[in-house]
């Protein structure tokens, strides 16, 4: 029973990482950051994985246990944000399989958005991901309305960022 | 949204994880040991029953025994005991409790205010300690200033009383830097976000 549902967990966990993959780029400016909240990420996501019941998809419910590690429950402070660290953020990316421009925006955008506070970054990083109003404001716990509005903020300062 | 609109689209552009974990690597993670806020909250509030509650065993409790018993106070210091451990257990159960509630599944609103009321309970069990050392400072030193005032005489015990004054706002000071410290270093960033969080909702 228990190898049947860990055997589970691995599959799902492997086929969705590249959603915590996301998170800890966003959260995260350095490589040895971004492998601490991944490991952590991965015992909360297993350590509660007895709980997720069927009812809603798995990369759903991986969403919320991800982000809440990444907000509540990671310990680093991602205060500093050095200029390179930034810039090894893209290591992972590899520039021969999309345009340049793209490339460019996509550096610029992480850079932007590690300069939300953790709030905003999950507002951002859930509309980014095309997640409807009210799985964010059940995601956050707080009112449909309210997540419409915390979020236009967030946007409002991330264009800011962006394009001053 | 036309600016971010195009941000958008390359971030659904952007390409997967380059260096993806295996399952074998993700299983080794997944029984690795946590290191997450709350795990801290539990050892460092359990330490914190342990370490108020063996202070005593360092101090000649025989001798100071003797001397409340010289004082009359042995009946009070029974039933003051007796209480303590009372709500000494109270406390222990209702952090353990709130501690046990926590969970990660919750909404990320809900998770955060859990792990706070887990941290307050600390801080008002701490408060509750301070102030039952205050409580018996004062009661031993009023008592001992009825029972010796002829012998040692106003201007001393003046001086006596200054000195336990000092000494215990000097401890409490102490006490309260270390916690402003320990749970700043360990809290500032959920307090933020909790607040950021809250902030719109309070008033709905």
């Amino acid at each position: 029973m228990q190898k049947d549902l860990e055997r589970k967990f691995l599959l799902d966990f492997e086929a969705n990482q590249n959603i915590v993959h996301k998170i800890c780029r966003i959260y995260t400016t350095n490589k040895d950051a971004h492998n601490d909240l991944f490991q952590e990420i991965t015992i909360q996501v297993w350590k509660n994985y007895l709980k997720f019941r069927g009812d809603s998809k798995f990369s759903t419910w991986m969403y919320r246990v991800a982000l809440n590690t990444a907000i509540s429950l990671y310990r680093k402070s991602t205060r500093i944000v050095k200029t390179q660290d930034i810039n090894t953020v893209a290591y992972k990316i590899e520039a021969t399989q999309y345009d340049d421009t793209e490339e460019i925006q996509l550096k610029a955008l992480y850079a932007a958005i590690h300069r939300l506070n953790d709030i905003e970054k999950a507002l951002i990083f859930l509309y980014l991901e095309d997640k409807p109003y009210k799985e964010i404001s059940e995601t956050l716990g707080i009112t449909n309305v309210n997540a419409r509005v915390k979020m236009n903020r967030a946007k409002e300062k991330l264009k800011n960022i962006l394009n001053p | 949204m036309d600016l971010l609109d195009n941000y958008k689209k390359a971030w659904k552009n952007q390409p997967e994880e380059a260096s993806k974990r295996s399952t074998i690597e993700i299983y080794k993670l997944a029984h690795s040991r946590s290191a997450s806020i709350v795990k801290w909250i539990f050892i460092i509030g359990i330490l914190e029953f342990v370490i108020l509650n063996t202070l005593s065993f360092f101090m000649d409790t025989d001798k100071s025994n003797e001397e409340l018993n010289a004082l009359g106070l042995e009946r009070f210091i029974f039933y003051f005991s007796f209480i303590y451990y009372v709500v000494l257990a109270y406390f222990l159960i209702l952090f353990y409790l709130n501690y046990k509630r926590i969970s990660v599944i919750d909404n990320t609103r809900v998770l955060m205010k859990k792990i706070l009321v887990t941290r307050k309970t600390v801080k008002r069990y701490v408060i509750f300690n301070i102030l039952m050392t205050a409580l018996i400072v004062i009661i031993v030193t009023i008592t001992t200033v009825q029972n010796e005032f002829d012998i040692v005489g106003s201007e001393n015990i003046i001086l006596i009383v200054l000195i336990l004054l000092v000494l215990l706002v000097l401890t409490l000071g102490i006490m309260w830097l270390f916690y402003q410290l320990l749970y700043g270093f360990l809290l500032k960033k959920l307090n933020t976000n909790y607040k950021e969080l809250a902030k719109l909702d309070t008033n709905s």
